[in-house]
């Protein structure tokens, strides 16, 4: 099974790796020379933060790893980046790697923005004619001006994310490895990463995405793993791996943000996604463009009584101002099957939107629980603002008026 | 380009030459660091050592009596310079991984970059002494010849027999943090019978001890280091064969030990620091 690894494919195969159980160095010179012999073993009582973990990703997928605390998320993490060795097993990711796994990684604090964009793209690999190339874009990217001339050791949490965010962005990486970072800085910018992300994916590269934070795996992910103890105990779509993960804590509902179908549900949504006119995914729209919201449902088997239900889709302008409400009834029972939302013309202007797929019984009145939020960017048109695209024509001709004393 | 062609053009951080801009962006860092916000600046690489060559060459020679030498000043800064780059080439880079965890537990390139950085600025001070030095020794020194040449393949070999010390020493403190302290104590004696203040084979005292002076001469692999540089500085002549043969030897085997060790220490730095 060793065949050589494709660029974007991230493969892990019975990984093991554990930590010794007291936090700090190897005790004398001699276990460290030794250590490598005795680690190689999986059977050392010491911490495990992988334990026989396999995952193959495909090239241009989007995964999500999550776990509480412990669970061997970040371990996976720095294991794919090649920062910490395995004791047994494969760990390999094809093509180039970026990795943006903490705030201000290979940051110098009395250094400019602009100087630490050079040696963190350096890091990465970049040489000097690729990084003179691409660094005002990086810099434009950033959001940061003039800022990016003052010592990082000015800059807030949120202006860092912006620096490492802009480096990664641009390494033009096969494979995206992220850790938490997203989380901090204003949701704007989030939004500008994950639409970055999705660009990228969409051009075939591939996003590991460890995170706390069920609604930014929801947000960025098509496909989660959850971890428990080093070992995966769930690897599929993200909206039953979230259900998994919140059912593990304990939770059994969710937290507003995610807003998983309540087991009671008549309705799974196994899958769903946002495509353009030929049937592809896509994140990204023009105005005027035609967007498909493509639905897998799943009856519930506890559901087994044949109940109406209503389907709705609502469009919102980011972050939660509703813009477009519809829904249609829809039976439940008939096995699994496709099911989609046409919008022939999308009537919005530049900008971010939601798109959440819900489900409500008992009409009109009933809450609506939205189980996905499918996230896309309309670019910008000419010659209007807003957020309904209502472009109409001038008639400017000179018509004379009279006018009557 | 097709995204293969990257993918395989980029994938192995063992491929050290890619990454030939990021070690110059760290020695740049580095040098930038070293003497940022001080007003003398760069004049720093030539205060240290004509403080140490001012305080030895008037204690020993006029103070003490203990030294007769014609330019006394010239034999300690033939090997004050040598000493100087190895001292702070080491206590430089033993530290460096540590200050540096940030960037190596978070990010996947070749470590072997930083302590290299470190060993490298340390070559600007070196310079800059030889650059005073040796015009001064072909003016004042009669002897002076072409044997300063020689500088060149010292220089060479210095460079990677501390390149080698300096990468063990640098891995060896992540893991014990003990290394720097150690280094610190032993460089003061160190210092002292390495022979930068005076010839080993001339000591007095060596007639009475005749086992000493080889020990001294060659249990020290600094020693003999020192002893080949002044000896073309300020002797102008070409060190023995033994000496070079033994400076190529030791370069030699310190940088592969030291690569060894990095080798097989570095993928758990990320775990230690």
């Amino acid at each position: 099974m060793n065949r050589a690894i494709l660029p974007g494919e991230v493969v892990l195969e019975d990984a093991w790796r554990s930590f010794p159980a007291r936090n700090d160095r190897a005790a004398t010179l001699k276990e460290l020379f030794t250590s490598f012999r005795s680690r190689r073993h999986p059977d050392v009582p010491d911490t495990h933060a992988l334990a026989g973990v396999s995952l193959h990703i495909n090239r241009g997928e989007t995964v999500g790893i999550i776990g509480r605390n412990g669970a061997g998320k970040t371990s996976t993490l720095r294991v794919l980046a090649g920062i910490i060795p395995l004791h047994h097993g494969r760990a390999e990711c094809g093509g180039r790697v970026a990795t943006l796994i903490e705030l201000g990684a290979g940051f110098g604090r009395e250094f400019t923005g602009r100087e630490n964009i050079r040696v963190n793209a350096a890091l990465h690999g970049m040489g000097r004619e690729e990084i003179d190339a691409r660094i005002d874009e990086m810099i434009e990217f950033s959001e940061l001006g003039h800022f990016i001339d003052s010592p990082i050791k000015t800059y807030s949490s949120g202006m860092l994310v912006r620096l490492g965010f802009a480096v990664a962005a641009h390494i033009d990486a096969d494979v995206l490895l992220i850790d938490e970072v997203l989380a901090v800085g204003d949701e704007a910018f989030q939004r500008k990463c994950l639409r970055r992300i999705a660009e990228r994916i969409e051009e075939g590269a591939t996003l590991v995405l460890v995170s706390h934070s069920p609604a930014t795996i929801e947000r960025a992910c098509r496909r989660v793993v959850v971890l428990d103890g080093g070992q995966v105990t769930y690897d599929g779509p993200t909206a039953q791996g979230l259900r998994f993960y919140h059912r593990q804590l304990g939770l059994e509902e969710a937290e507003p943000a995610m807003a998983g179908l309540p087991s009671g549900a008549p309705l799974a949504i196994a899958q769903a996604r946002l495509e353009d006119g030929e049937g592809q995914p896509r994140q990204i729209f023009a105005p005027g463009e035609r967007l498909r919201a493509a639905l897998l449902l799943d009856p519930v088997p506890a559901a087994a009584e044949e109940r109406e239900v209503e389907l709705v889709i609502e469009v919102r302008q980011f972050p939660d101002r509703p813009v477009f409400r519809t829904a249609q009834t829809t039976p439940t029972g008939a096995g699994r099957r496709q099911v989609s939302f046409e919008i022939p013309r999308l009537n919005l202007l530049g900008g971010d939107y939601d798109l959440a797929v819900g489900v409500r019984e008992g009409g009109e009145d009933a809450p609506v629980v939205f189980d996905r939020v499918l996230a896309f960017s309309v670019v910008a048109a000419e010659g209007a603002e807003g957020v309904v695209d209502l472009r109409g024509t001038w008639e400017l001709e000179p018509t004379p008026v009279e006018v009557r004393p | 380009m097709s995204d293969g062609e990257r993918g395989r053009r980029h994938d192995n951080p063992r491929n050290v030459f890619r990454y030939g801009y990021l070690f110059s962006q760290l020695v740049r860092r580095e040098l930038r660091q070293k003497y940022k916000g001080s007003f003398l600046g760069v004049l720093w690489y030539f205060i240290n050592p004509l403080v140490l060559m001012g305080l030895y060459g008037v204690m020993l020679g006029p103070l003490l009596k203990a030294v007769h030498m014609p330019d006394y000043w010239l034999f300690i800064l033939g090997g004050l310079l040598v000493w100087l780059f190895f001292q702070q080439s080491m206590l430089g880079a033993a530290v460096t991984l540590v200050e540096q965890s940030a960037l190596v537990s978070k990010v996947r390139f070749p470590r072997e970059t930083v302590p290299a950085a470190v060993v490298t600025v340390q070559l600007v001070p070196y310079f800059s002494m030889l650059v005073v030095v040796v015009p001064l020794a072909l003016i004042l020194r009669s002897d002076a010849s072409l044997a300063v040449l020689w500088l060149v393949p010292l220089t060479a070999c210095l460079f990677a027999f501390t390149l080698g010390l300096a990468l063990m020493a640098s891995v060896l403190h992540a893991y014990y943090r003990d290394v720097y302290p150690v280094l610190m104590a032993a460089f003061v004696p160190l210092f002292f019978i390495s022979g930068v203040l005076f010839s080993i084979q001339r000591l007095p005292g060596l007639p009475s001890h005749p086992w000493l002076g080889p020990v001294l001469r060659w249990g020290n692999p600094i020693a003999p280091f020192i002893e080949a540089v002044r000896t073309v500085i300020y002797y102008g002549q070409t060190p023995s064969a033994t000496v070079l043969l033994y400076v190529l030897a030791a370069s030699i085997i310190s940088l592969a030990l030291g690569t060894a060790v990095f080798r097989r220490l570095e993928g758990e730095l990320a775990v230690v620091l």
